[in-house]
């Protein structure tokens, strides 16, 4: 093994985890060339530490869910020279948005306070709403190799612009279904788009660099990555209406019966990973990876 | 009275514990979980048949888990059974998972309390005497990749899978891809077994120097694995009494009826006991509750922690040992299963789904027995219940740290191994707190 000597200290990094479910990290264990190359010198999940050093980049994962999530974010951001948000939940809220639903906040509110514990905010909210971020890592989780590029290279970097680039599944002209195939039914057939199937894949508007893990293997993308840059800087609407184009275009499924679809809860799950995409703050292109 | 807090780190998720101290005598540890996202509350209303996509995300560690007891849940609900192939996919899972997890726990979370350094990724190249634990780190590393890798092959994604899917899998496994992973598997059995030679060495050292094996009270113990060898897509939870007798076997909707669990008003996790008792759940509870594991290497591992330790076991550090053989056992099981051609059709059956139902789905966890429990009604969930394995060794775990904390503190001052000791007992359960507070 060859000694190092002589060279400059490797770059700094640390991982600060709020309120989330620790994919992110597990997603960055798998990608073990930083191990080379960075610092890693706080990352409470593998690394006893209990302060943010000075660091130049810091990844946040999970959502602002409890007063002690804020301090400790508003804390860290101080030592870093670049803030990366990573994952859905940092970033857009992700699955812990569906617990924003008014109806299920008073419940959540009134039954689960406990007084010797941190303070738990109205709502669970993305890193960005309190404080400045200079990349945004989107995906539930982030590839490795996603989360690499965000680290060693990100101007460097090019994701695919949408999944289906990824996926390989063939677009046919002539196989167009006349209505949804319920969400788990029916058999899924190698290789044809999932669309064509009857599915609900918003692979077509969704950020790509995914790998399309989820759809090669027979399951519609959820949207984890987000909406595509042609739709980042618009409103949900724009988002939802590019889908709608696409089923109008590739399918027969009457418009009524998708947008129902898009707007109702059978859609819990990607309307929870793009709620906070629209409106009051979109995220500017060139700083999503 | 005095109270001792301690951050803790190299587990998953957010804790700390709790020590209170009057004139040197300890007077309550707690453990406390300090996040919360409510997946309880915030499930309701989701359609039921997308609970299976949305639950993995309770958890980045045991993602895996929840997807597969979620999709058993919704099976119990409408009444489906899924074909052979589909419960060798979802072995091959849940055998991932145990892989991903106990290799994450033994090098990631607990080698560096042995080898007295902050992280394994703070073993460093430059230092010539530490030039062989770099390598082992490196070698950890590898065999924990191979964890993460089965379940990309067997569930889709790699965090949080996908495939497991109502009335079976989405589709087989490809020949080709099980044939070069299976060569992958051969090929790292002899590290692994290394490896966890290695960890048993260092494990014994850090027994002599701090001359305990942490708190070896005997308990009850509960686990969903099977009595003759290790199955984790279960469907029985058995408790064994302190003494090894079989006390309790019940399915996952007898629950209620047989251990009790309580809320508490310093953590946002729960806890449950049996008849009061403290119970202990993950991998001495499967150890002590198995006829062997059914693999080779896996049995000669076990059989030593036996003739070592006793057969119950009870000592806390044993539950690190005990991931080691699971760890061999899992690459093992996964090489013979990957035997079986998986890339035929016939993985899934149809079905049709039932307005209103109730469904139950139960799982062994890394961390233990694992229910789901659902409420469906018009096609959507009324009401989840997500039943963790980390609450059921939570009075262990403030037992564990009640030993430590009279071990180390006296009338007039507090070691400071204190500290190091907090550490070591959590560890030895390897809570997971995103799942515990759900």
């Amino acid at each position: 093994m060859e000694e190092k000597t002589n060279h400059s200290a490797p770059p700094r990094f640390a991982v600060l985890q709020l309120s989330g479910c620790a994919g992110c990290e597990t997603s960055l264990l798998n990608a073990n060339e930083w191990v080379d190359q960075f610092d890693l010198v706080f990352m409470p999940l593998v690394v006893s530490a209990y302060e943010v050093p000075d660091v130049d980049v810091l990844f946040i994962s999970g959502g602002v869910r409890s007063d002690e999530d804020l301090y400790n974010l508003k804390r860290a951001v101080k030592h870093a020279k670049r803030v990366v948000p990573i994952g859905t939940c940092a970033i857009s809220g992700g699955v812990s948005n569906l617990g924003n639903r008014d109806e299920v906040r008073q419940l959540f509110m009134s039954q689960e306070q406990r007084r010797e514990l941190p303070r738990l905010l109205p709502k669970s909210q993305p890193v960005d709403a309190f404080v400045e971020v200079d990349l945004y890592v989107p995906g539930c989780p982030p590839t490795p190799e996603l989360l690499m590029g965000a680290l060693l290279d990100p101007e460097g970097f090019s994701a695919s612009s949408i999944v289906c680039q990824e996926c390989g599944r063939k677009k046919l002209k002539d196989m167009k279904p006349e209505h949804l195939t319920g969400f788990q039914q029916g058999e899924v057939l190698p290789d044809i788009c999932l669309i064509n199937q009857g599915y609900l894949c918003v692979g077509t508007t969704t950020r790509g660099g995914c790998r399309a893990l989820c759809t090669i293997p027979g399951h519609p993308c959820v949207g984890c990555r987000g909406p595509s840059n042609n739709l980042i800087e618009k409103d949900s609407h724009a988002w939802l209406d590019g889908i709608q184009r696409v089923f109008a275009a590739m399918t027969e499924i009457p418009e009524d019966e998708l947008r129902e679809a898009l707007v109702s809860p059978q859609l819990a799950l990607f309307l929870f990973q793009f709620s906070d995409y629209s409106g009051s703050q979109p995220r500017p292109k060139d700083k999503v990876l | 009275m005095a109270t001792l807090t301690f951050p803790l780190s190299r587990i998953e998720g957010h804790a700390r514990v709790e020590i209170e101290v009057r004139e040197g005598r300890v007077i309550s540890t707690r453990f406390q979980a300090m996040e919360k996202r409510g997946f309880h509350l915030l499930v309701t209303g989701v359609p039921a048949e997308q609970m299976p996509v949305i639950v993995p995300r309770i958890c980045g560690v045991c993602s895996t888990a929840h997807h597969v007891a979620s999709v058993k849940a919704l099976e119990n609900a409408y009444g489906v059974t899924p074909p052979p192939a589909a419960d060798t996919i979802r072995e091959l899972l849940l055998l991932g998972q145990i892989l991903q997890n106990q290799a994450t726990s033994l090098f990631v979370f607990t080698m560096p309390d042995r080898l007295g350094v902050d992280s394994i990724f703070h073993v460093s190249q430059d230092e010539a005497d530490q030039e062989s634990q770099f390598n082992i780190a490196r070698r950890a590393l590898k065999v924990r990749q191979l964890g993460t890798d089965l379940i990309s092959l067997a569930g889709g994604q790699f965090i949080h899978p996908v495939k497991a899917v109502v009335g079976g899998v989405s589709s087989g496994l490809d020949a080709g891809k099980a044939a070069d992973f299976r060569k992958r598997l051969q090929d790292a059995i002899p590290i692994a077994c290394e490896l966890v030679e290695f960890y048993w060495e260092i494990s014994m050292a850090m027994r002599e120097r701090i001359g305990t094996w942490g708190d070896d009270q005997p308990a009850y113990y509960i686990t969903s694995t099977e009595r003759e060898d290790p199955r984790y897509d279960s469907s029985i939870i058995r408790v064994m009494t302190p003494a090894g007798e079989c006390c309790s076997e019940f399915n996952a909707a007898q629950f209620h009826e047989v251990l009790t669990f309580e809320e508490t008003d310093y953590s946002y996790a729960g806890r449950t006991s049996y008849q009061s008792g403290v119970m202990r759940a993950n991998s001495l509870a499967r150890a002590n509750m198995t006829r062997s594991m059914g693999t080779k290497l896996a049995d000669g591992f076990l059989r030593r922690l036996r003739k070592e330790f006793g057969h119950p076991a009870h000592p806390i550090l044993l539950f690190d040992l005990c991931r080691g053989i699971e760890l061999v056992y899992a690459i093992e099981r996964a090489e013979k299963l990957l035997e079986i051609p998986l890339d035929h059709a016939d993985t899934k059956v149809s079905y049709t789904p039932v307005d209103d139902c109730e469904g139950w789905g139960l799982v062994e966890a890394p961390r233990g027995p694992l229910i789901h429990h659902y409420m469906i009604e018009g096609g959507n969930i009324k009401q989840g219940e997500f039943i963790i394995p980390t609450v059921h060794n939570m009075l262990a775990i403030e037992r564990a740290l009640r030993v430590a904390a009279e071990r180390y503190i006296s009338e007039d001052s507090v070691n400071l191994e204190l500290e190091r000791a907090v550490g070591r007992v959590v560890r030895a359960f390897d809570p997971c707190i995103a799942c515990a507070t759900h």
